[in-house]
């Protein structure tokens, strides 16, 4: 698709159809003129930039406008920023799949800079053209800056002046872009737009959404995934509670599968209805109803699900006869086998997680007469069109959805299964409906990041480098269960990048390398979260490296050095982090290094990333003190963005590595709130020391790449301090305690 | 009895059942959506509010303890903005999703009512609030430049 098309002159009508910042029913009234897809100039000078990507708390909200308004030469004190949609420009291809609008795989910025940049260049050709045209002068004669065109004279025309001519000027496909040293914006740690609102309370997420006639819904979910509704006992006493209008059964909707747009179920044998929810005025009314609701429900098919099941099966897994093999070279299997006796191994094992964004899932809907409109934190807009136009049997472009910020999704929003829920409620009492769901719900009906297990096998060579490895990953695929067209397929099987992203695709030296992957399916609703396989495979691999190097008696970094030696960019990080942090100097702290180059999907970027965690005795243990993050992230077009990532991405994966475990029994999860599902506070955030190294490549991925590292770099300071392997994620409690 | 009690300085006034969240008068009645849910049971602070200049977690407060008390919401800390908390959540950028920053500084206000220099082991002990963001980095040092700002 071009990034240069456009309808006629337009009132700015496309541009305002959703907006983060402006309330619902608050809309711009100042005519605007569209330049471009995502550019419209006001007459006051006013730019509005439009923003494609959710703002999930990434900062692409100011980090992908400024790519437009430098190519554009706009005041950035006079930009703003409007989500928008319905539009082919919009529209991104993640893998082998249709384009769609929805933020994921930290693909926005690299998959947008060239197009925003063409979109911004297009719109000031077309300026610069206008005025030529007002003066009467060459083009050649007229520049542009801050929002001015300026001609060799001296004389000046704003873009506000420009903009109802130059609407009408035919855009260029190919216009003239800047050289990058004149960049005024890209590459500026800019504050973000986007701040102010969240620091006064007008910043409007998904569960503050007014509508005109709106009423609220609180839901009850069976606790097993396969539960169904088998009975409502008081449904006549509920409904005359003050303000409940209606007590309406969900059904069991799929949930969503982007495989060729069709929404299939990910569960066998769906119930009919596996949700009830109180529809009425207020939020607080439906909750009270709903709390005195008599629901019964039952297990359905897969009630006697349980973690000690499902790690069983993992333990099987591991050990099974054959895996798939991912990726072989050399003669892995035939040396492992005659070097019986001094192959090392070390086994692993992760449990599901939930997102658990702060913001409770949530969405209004509005169903009337066949059309809906959607209004929420929706990560894909075209993942919920497609979902509601099936589920309601209208065309997806009838799904008007409304993007609000997010409160947090890490993936979780892009699975609409809320919003089909808010869309059957609205359906059912003819009114738009804001449906919430509870901590408990959100937690209990997550679409869960998949387990996983790890064996690994080496037998090193005389200098006590790997000779030979085996890499195992097995559990519950999530290319399997909900991506099944991204699967890799060979003779003995089907295997799932995602099980060994961090494991195959490295460049470590392996003269001998198997790597195989052991799905093990589960009824248990599962989809992508920030960095998706990588944190389970990277805390594999990285743990096995730094078992190879102890039993090779060389320090942890040099291991690394050596066998990374193939791979410039990958020892410029590496190095960095080593040198940032003091490696090698003998104080009373422990250090851990770990490196991971995150592949974006489909081989579309590749983000260096080191990291050295390190410890330091406090009165009852160790505590992480320090983090050192190095990365080589190509272009940084906003450092502040990006450090910001560096920061809370690192706070992030500590959650993980220290905290997080959804467990399950009688076919449901057991944790339901931050009690038994906590998170990291700001008591155990260490300080955090970004490394960030210029480059010359275009800007790569960056939302998820520097999680995976932390576990494996922690993991090894806290065998260096205490001498104990650790094997499990979450770390075990007293995984902190000192060697006595 | 209606429950009367006053937010941002204006009179309020609720007739419904008296054990309902204080969070929820003030989100569905007053149409203050700045305070937000986030766990129900008062472990993560995005509910944060002030009730007589204290913080204070209303996702599990009944209106009813509002009774007779001046309550402040994020919408009510300053005009504009320019409580020293906000100016320096907003100098250092502190929000990344933003979900929970009302309530962070809504209990970083209160924080530097008591504290008005803390330390990081002030910080550790008082700021339990939860971020799923872990924007914690900035939050620390934006409580300290705050307290510069006072």
């Amino acid at each position: 698709m071009s990034p240069v098309s456009r309808r006629c002159v337009l009132t700015g009508a496309a541009l305002t159809a959703a907006s983060l910042i402006v309330p619902i029913g608050g809309r711009a009234a100042e005519s605007n003129y569209e330049i471009t897809d995502w550019i419209a100039i006001a007459p006051s000078g006013e730019v509005t930039l439009g923003l494609s990507q959710p703002e999930v708390g990434q900062g692409s909200y100011t980090a992908l406008p400024q790519i437009l308004a430098d190519e554009l030469d706009a005041d950035w004190q006079r930009v703003k920023v409007r989500f928008v949609t319905g539009k082919a420009a919009y529209k991104i291809a993640f893998r082998q799949e249709p384009p769609a609008q929805k933020e994921g795989a930290s693909m926005s910025t690299t998959a947008l800079f060239g197009r925003l940049r063409i979109a911004g260049a297009a719109a000031r050709d077309v300026l610069i053209r206008a005025a030529a045209q007002q003066w009467n002068v060459d083009v050649a004669q007229c520049r542009s800056e801050n929002g001015f065109i300026i001609n060799a004279r001296g004389e000046r025309l704003s873009y506000g002046d420009l903009a109802a001519a130059a609407a009408k000027l035919p855009l260029r496909s190919d216009p003239p872009l800047k050289d990058k040293r004149r960049f005024h914006l890209i590459g500026k740690p800019l504050p973000r737009l986007d701040t102010v609102g969240k620091c006064d309370g007008s910043a409007v997420f998904g569960i503050d959404v007014m509508v005109p006639g709106m009423l609220n819904a609180a839901i009850k979910t069976a606790r097993a995934f396969t539960g169904q509704v088998t009975a409502i006992k008081n449904e006549a006493e509920i409904l005359k509670m003050p303000g409940v209008h209606a007590v309406v059964k969900l059904a069991a909707l799929a949930i969503a599968n982007e495989d060729a747009g069709v929404q299939h179920p990910q569960l066998p044998n769906l119930p009919r209805h596996n949700a009830v929810c109180v529809v009425a005025d207020r939020f607080w009314q439906a909750n009270r109803a709903l709390d005195a609701l008599d629901v019964e429900f039952d297990g359905g098919v897969a009630a006697d699900l349980s973690t000690v099941k499902i790690e069983a099966m993992l333990e099987a897994g591991l050990d099974a006869e054959q895996g798939v093999t991912a990726l072989e070279r050399g003669e892995p299997r035939q040396i492992l086998k005659e070097r019986a006796a001094a192959v090392i191994e070390r086994r692993f094992l992760l449990p599901h997680i939930a997102h658990a964004p702060l913001e409770p899932v949530n969405a209004t809907a509005s169903y009337k007469d066949g059309a809906v409109e959607v209004w929420g934190p929706v990560q894909s807009v075209s993942a919920c069109q497609e979902a509601v136009a099936h589920a309601v049997g209208c065309a997806a472009d009838a799904v008007e959805v409304n993007v609000t910020f997010l409160g947090g999704s890490f993936g979780r929003k892009i699975v609409p299964d809320y919003v089909l829920q808010a869309v059957q409620a609205s359906k059912a009492v003819g009114r738009p409906v804001k449906l919430i769901r509870s901590r408990e719900e959100d937690m209990q009906h997550d679409v869960y990041r998949p387990n996983a297990g790890g064996r690994f096998r080496a037998v090193l060579d005389d200098r006590g480098y790997p000779l030979a490895v085996q890499a195992r990953v097995a559990g519950q695929s999530l290319f399997g269960a909900v991506r099944k067209s991204w699967l890799d397929h060979t003779p003995e099987g089907a295997w799932d990048e995602s099980m060994v992203d961090g494991i195959y695709n490295q460049s470590y030296r392996l003269p001998h390398f198997l790597v195989e992957t052991v799905d093990t399916p589960l009824p248990i609703p599962v989809y992508f979260m920030r960095s998706v396989g990588s944190t389970a495979a990277v805390f594999f691999w990285e743990s096995f490296i730094t078992e190879l190097a102890q039993r090779a008696n060389i320090d942890q970094y040099a291991y690394r050095r050596n066998l990374l030696a193939n791979d410039p960019l990958a020892l410029r990080v590496l190095d960095a982090a080593a040198q940032a942090s003091g490696w090698g100097t003998t104080t009373d702290t422990f250090r851990g290094i770990a490196y991971n180059c995150y592949i974006g999907r489909g081989g579309r970027f590749k983000t260096y990333v080191a990291e050295v965690v390190e410890l330091a005795r406090i009165a009852d243990g160790l505590a992480v003190t320090r983090v050192f993050c190095a990365v080589d992230p190509g272009l940084a077009v906003n450092p502040n963005t990006l450090r910001a990532q560096i920061e809370g991405g690192i706070g992030f994966a500590l959650t993980t590595a220290l905290k997080s475990r959804i467990t399950f029994a009688n076919g449901g999860a057991e944790q339901s709130n931050f009690f038994d599902y906590p998170l990291l506070g700001i008591d155990e955030m260490p300080e955090i020391v970004p490394i960030v190294l210029p480059s010359d490549r275009p800007p790569q991925g960056f939302g998820e790449v520097v999680l995976a590292p932390v576990a494996p770099a922690l993991a090894q300071a806290l065998l260096h301090a205490t001498g104990r392997r650790l094997d499990v994620m979450p770390f075990p409690e007293d995984a902190f305690r000192s060697r006595a | 009895m209606a429950v009367k009690f006053f937010v941002n300085g204006m009179p309020a006034e609720f007739d419904g059942p008296e054990e309902v969240p204080l969070l929820w008068v003030v989100r569905e009645h007053l149409n203050l959506t700045g305070s937000k849910f986030g766990c129900g049971i008062g472990l993560c602070g995005a509910c944060t509010m002030h009730v007589d200049g204290t913080a204070m977690r209303t996702c599990i407060m009944p209106v009813m303890m509002a009774q007779g008390r001046h309550v402040t919401t994020i919408e009510g800390l300053s005009h504009n903005g320019e409580h020293p908390v906000q100016k320096a959540w907003t100098e250092l950028d502190v929000p990344q999703c933003g979900y929970c920053q009302s309530g962070m500084i809504m209990a970083a206000a209160s924080l530097l009512s008591r504290h008005p220099d803390p330390s990081d082991a002030d910080i550790d002990r008082e700021m339990t609030n939860l971020c799923r963001c872990a924007t914690y980095v900035r939050i620390r040092a934006a409580i300290h430049r705050a307290a510069k700002l006072r």
